[in-house]
């Protein structure tokens, strides 16, 4: 067993982990024997690689930590194993090894007999895989042979890190340790730790002389433990329940939730009417939602000052810019037209791109029919449930069919210029469009006759374009949408 | 058609050939050729200079705040939310800018902190090994240029005593840094659009573990937009990154100022005319955004004109009687220009100037060279019309906002003079209130010298005027439609209007005389400076304007001319046989003297989307055939342009039906 004040620290750094803790210090104590195998599994976020590597680098026992998520292929983890193994028995012996026999590990055999080799005549060594579920391209027979790792060498233990119990171990009697997800109110509590700062520069000393840095801490803690639980149950309970999910939501809503306070509208003690006030910050999705960019300020700032000023100005704005970037025109008719060849059935063609065909007829014919689709729900739902087209994956088309749909798309005529084929080209190498079933020559031309393609977007993005060349999408679209 | 694999093809020998005509004299087409050229080369480094500055002043702010976000980055890697900070740069969809943008930052970067910077471009990164490979190698190498001390690095390598570290370990980079100690390793992924998203993805994974060792900076070049590349990407990695976006200079804006930088700059001494500057602004628009075929586009035109004009050499800088060769007077004579010149003095009956003209050639010369000075003098002032036109629209902010380009484009196709265009911006000018005039002027002062009339007298009165005006309301000039009133009198039942100028005050009257003069100024300078410059003499010198060699080069037609090429053979071939028939129209083109293949593809256009052979085979004996003993040869002949067909993708064995093929492609498209 450690010393209780190490269990005491580690039962501090990390709340609500007491059983975990004291399991892992009962199987890994300084005299008695360990487990060969223990499998220590849990969802995200439950501290487990967290954990064990504190727990361990508090504990005296030799170990090395390997974190498969920088392994590339199995041989690469099983490389860095030997080199870890090495470093660590080196640094804890204080002796210099030769190193000469453990150059090549390119097999699990071989890890076996390195690791033999190397611990053979030493106290317990403990090996923490951590993530081996997450290893790039596995060998297959890597769980079940380190599961019998322990038979070939009795001095290693070795201690697997997954998110889910390992299902291919064909060892039974391994013991599992399970990291559980934290409850409501565990997660307060561990978040509840460090309140974030309301004021992020303290009011001025003159004005507010009685607001002491501890009086503020202790505003600091009550408001943000309320604003916890008041996150998690509208937005994290439903979404995102695991401990960064909703760390980061409440982060991300903290500074726009105490704006008024900051201000000088409300108290810091003033929950409820803040909660009310700030209530759209709750029902919006924006919080959860994980960016590479932090919010942009215009639109927090939008968001706050909604209820005063009238809304719908900046908004859609910024949306309209970001969809729909500037493409040259014919290239943003191609891409419409590609989309249409995705999602049309190609016998509907003649009925939509014929010049000749009286298109408000076809409007017509289409919005009788969802009418009667409407008013017979009874009739249609037991015919078929069908599913909007725009909502299934794109089908495949021939090259000459997107040429044929762009030409109808266009008004008046187009060249027969290269320049058409170059940008189907470069909308490849776009990935807007991706070409489908090239067979053996998939470097070989891009615009060879045989290949086929298929729009790697969706509708919004379409409908997008087609807003930019005057072009209602949702009209050449087979059943059409909304 | 499977039945026999090949056939021993001999061709009909024609009896007799033609005799070959010998060439008796030498063709003088290249005179002058090193002369043309060196003017060329001379002319086009000062463009491509020009261009140069164009581009790196385009996007330098955008480099600035992308290399202080680099250097930002490094100074807060202690901060524990260890998120890969990540520049997201919105690049547009012209990918062929993308790798001169990357090498101009790197250069930037490299150049301000001590950063390592590597581009990574998904033609070379397939996997995450060969990305790391690359990475690795690029990283590593990078320091043998700079520091020689092998022997120093010799004994660190772990290779020869223990594990080798693989060649993708980014432990390499690991042990690299711990010698180097660069401040960040900036990665620069160059088309992340052309990457695999789940390659991305691993790698973004990998680079997150490393971050505690490795001072990671990602730079993400995108095409499309932000949004897109989050898309793409999985929940979890994005939140391994942290980033800001940058937006480059739209292609279209840069587009605006490569023109006016190099084909309506002042001092341009070859002018590339307004149907081909339309054509390449328009295929910018259109088809491409690209910078680098703006410039290629430019630089084909100097060069056709120069490599293929023998008048060119009139452009060559200080040109003496000496340098020109004795045809090339005689040739500058048949220029159209010329000739109206002469018709032109002749009407004025100046007859002995223009028997000069055609026989002393040195009078001629001299009356060219100066042709060509005053042509460009002319130009240049047409060229300072058309910016300063374009700069008062803006500075009134007149609201069909058109292009500097287009304007210029329109003024030298000599269209502006007398235009609705020029009269309403002339109006709006006349009647310009003192706020915005003091605009203008501002505007028109920045304009460097191309502006003839000085704006600085006109700010002066105007500053003086503004002192004196009591209230802060802007003056108005008499022409203000604010200063008119109509008065309704009621005489005999019947309502009179009369509009009434309302009592101008005397500051305001001053003020409609300033901008009165300035506008007769300009109204006169407008019209002396927007010539037509097709009427300049040696216009054909001065200006490049022939269409079909950039459409040839820049916008060939390549399915359109073997669709043509099959499907009207004479045009190709113009030989007598086929030629009588194509006459009657197009229907009835088809006759057995044509090629196999022409022959099955009109036949072919007529098919559906299956063909069956036996049948085309049918209609091609009733066509090509002429007797029953020929059958064999027809066969082959046949089974050649089927072949020939397929070759040209036009086919494909279908396997729906026996004895079928598949049509792939339709025609026109």
């Amino acid at each position: 067993m450690l010393p209780d004040e190490v269990l005491l620290q580690l039962n501090r750094d990390f709340p609500c982990r007491e059983s975990q803790i004291h399991q892992l210090a009962a199987l890994y104590s300084q005299t008695l024997p360990s487990p060969s195998l223990l499998v220590a599994h849990g969802l995200t976020a439950t501290a487990k690689s967290t954990l064990v590597r504190a727990f361990l680098a508090r504990s005296s026992l030799p170990h090395a930590i390997v974190n498969c998520r920088e392994c590339i292929t199995g041989r690469h983890l099983l490389e860095h194993t030997v080199a870890a193994c090495l470093a660590t028995v080196e640094a804890y012996y204080d002796e210099t090894l030769d190193k000469r026999p453990f150059a090549r590990t390119d097999s699990l055999s071989m890890l076996a007999v390195n690791l033999g080799k190397l611990l053979d005549g030493r106290d317990k060594f403990v090996l923490v895989l951590d993530g081996v579920d997450r290893l790039r391209e596995p060998m297959p027979t890597l769980m079940s042979a380190l599961g019998r790792f322990g038979e070939v060498i009795p001095n290693l233990a070795l201690v697997l890190v997954t998110t889910l119990p390992v299902r291919n171990l064909h060892h039974p009697g391994t013991p599992h340790l399970h990291f559980l997800p934290y409850s409501r109110a565990d997660l307060l509590e561990i978040l509840g730790q460090k309140p974030p700062p309301i004021f992020l520069t303290p009011p001025s000393a003159e004005q507010y002389s009685d607001y002491t840095p501890e009086l503020a801490a202790e505003d600091d803690a009550w408001l943000w433990n309320r604003f916890l639980g008041a996150v998690w149950d509208s937005l994290s309970k439903h979404t995102g329940r695991d401990l960064i999910s909703f760390r980061n939501t409440a982060t991300r809503l903290w500074r726009p939730f105490v704006e008024p306070v900051i201000s000088g509208q409300f108290g810091t003690r003033d929950f409820s009417r803040l909660m009310v006030n700030r209530r759209h910050l709750f029902q919006l999705e924006d919080s959860v939602l994980d960016r590479i960019m932090p919010a942009a300020p215009t639109s927090t700032n939008f968001i706050l000052s909604k209820p005063t000023t009238a809304p719908g100005k900046p908004l859609p704005l910024t949306k309209k810019k970001t969809l729909a970037y500037d493409l040259p025109y014919y290239t943003t008719v191609l891409l419409i037209a590609a989309y249409l060849a995705s999602y049309n059935p190609p016998r509907t063609d003649v009925t939509y791109f014929m010049k000749h065909t009286d298109k408000r007829k076809n409007r017509r014919h289409r919005t009788a029919s969802t009418k009667t689709a409407t008013s017979a729900t009874a009739v249609t739902k037991t015919k078929s449930r069908k599913i909007p087209r725009h909502l299934l994956t794109p089908s495949p088309f021939p090259l000459d069919r997107l040429l044929a749909v762009f030409r109808s798309l266009v008004d008046g005529r187009v060249p027969q210029v290269a320049d058409v084929g170059t940008q189907i080209a470069t909308l490849t190498s776009l990935r807007l469009l991706t070409r489908v079933g090239a067979q053996g020559s998939g470097a070989g031309d891009v615009l060879e006759a045989g290949a086929r393609w298929r729009v790697s977007f969706g509708w919004e993005y379409a409908r997008s374009l087609g807003r930019v060349v005057d072009i209602e999408v949702g009209e050449y679209l087979v059943g059409g949408v909304d | 058609m499977e039945h026999q694999r090949c056939y021993i093809y001999s061709p009909t020998e024609p009896e007799e050939r033609a005799r070959k005509r010998q060439r008796t004299s030498k063709p003088h087409f290249q005179a002058q050729l090193p002369e043309r050229l060196q003017t060329f080369r001379d002319m086009w480094s000062h463009q491509e200079e020009r261009i140069q500055e164009t581009l790196e002043d385009a996007d330098s702010s955008t480099q600035e705040a992308i290399a202080n976000f680099v250097s930002a980055s490094s100074q807060d890697t202690e901060d524990l939310s260890l998120a890969i900070p990540t520049a997201l740069i919105i690049l547009g969809p012209s990918i062929a800018s993308h790798g001169p943008f990357f090498e101009r930052l790197g250069r930037r970067i490299k150049h301000d902190t001590n950063n390592i910077y590597v581009v990574l471009t998904s033609g070379e990164s397939p996997n995450l090994k060969t990305l790391l490979k690359n990475l690795i190698k690029k990283v590593t190498s990078r320091v043998d240029d700079d520091d020689d001390d092998d022997e120093m690095r010799r004994p660190l390598a772990t290779s020869r005593n223990g594990p080798k570290l693989l060649d993708f370990d980014l432990g390499h980079l690991q042990e690299w840094q711990k010698r180097n100690r660069a401040q960040n390793i900036v990665l620069a992924i160059q088309d992340s659009n052309a990457f695999d998203a789940s390659v991305l993805i691993e790698l973004v994974d990998l680079l997150h573990s490393w971050l505690d060792r490795l001072p990671f900076v990602l730079l993400v070049g995108i095409a499309t937009s932000a949004e897109n590349l989050e898309d793409r990407l999985a929940g979890k990695t994005l939140r391994y990154l942290q980033g800001q976006k940058f937006d480059v200079t739209q292609p279209d804006e840069i587009i605006e100022k490569l023109f006016s930088a190099t084909v309506a700059r002042p001092d341009a001494r070859l002018r590339i005319g307004p149907n081909i500057s339309q054509r390449i602004l328009k295929r910018q628009r259109d088809h491409v955004q690209n910078v680098q075929d703006f410039v290629d586009a430019l630089k084909y035109a100097y060069m056709s004109h120069f490599y293929a004009n023998q008048m060119s050499i009139f452009l060559k800088d200080g040109i003496s009687f000496e340098d020109l060769s004795s045809d090339d007077v005689e040739v500058a004579r048949t220029l159209p220009s010329f000739r109206s010149r002469v018709e032109q003095l002749l009407d004025e009956s100046r007859v002995q100037e223009v028997r000069k003209l055609l026989d002393d050639d040195y009078h001629t010369f001299r009356v060219l060279t100066e042709a060509i000075a005053s042509g460009q003098n002319a130009l240049s002032s047409l060229n300072a019309a058309a910016t300063i036109l374009s700069r008062v629209r803006q500075a009134l902010q007149m609201s069909p906002e058109v292009m500097c380009s287009t304007i210029w484009t329109r003024a030298a196709a000599g269209e502006i003079i007398g235009s609705p265009f020029l009269r309403e911006t002339m109006l709006l000018v006349r009647r310009v209130p003192s706020d915005k005039f003091a605009q203008l002027l501002n505007a028109l002062e920045h304009s460097e010298g191309d502006f003839v009339i000085d704006p600085r007298p006109y700010k002066q009165e105007l500053e003086q005027l503004l002192e004196q005006n009591p209230d802060s309301t802007p003056l108005r000039t008499q022409h203000d439609v604010r200063n008119d009133s109509v008065r309704t009198t009621v005489v005999a039942q019947k309502v009179l209007l009369s509009k009434h100028k309302a009592a101008l005050s005397k500051q305001d009257k001053a003020y409609s005389e300033l901008v009165g003069r300035f506008h007769d100024e300009m109204e006169c300078f407008f019209s002396s400076a927007f010539i037509n410059p097709q009427t300049l003499l040696l216009s054909e010198v001065l200006i490049y304007d022939l269409k079909s060699p950039h459409t040839e080069v820049f916008q060939p037609k390549p399915r359109y001319a073997i669709e043509r090429a099959l499907a009207l053979p004479h045009d190709y071939l113009g030989c007598d046989c086929c030629s009588g028939v194509a006459g009657k129209g197009e229907g009835s083109a088809l006759s057995g003297t044509q090629p196999a293949s022409a022959i099955l593809y009109q036949m072919y256009l007529e098919s559906g989307a299956l063909i069956n052979v036996s049948d085309l085979w049918s209609a091609f004996h009733a066509i090509a055939g002429e007797g029953e003993e020929e059958e064999d040869g027809e066969s082959k002949t046949m089974q050649r342009g089927l072949a020939e067909l397929k070759y040209l993708g036009l086919v494909k064995p279908s396997r729906k039906k026996t004895d079928h093929i598949a049509k792939t492609m339709w025609k026109g498209l």
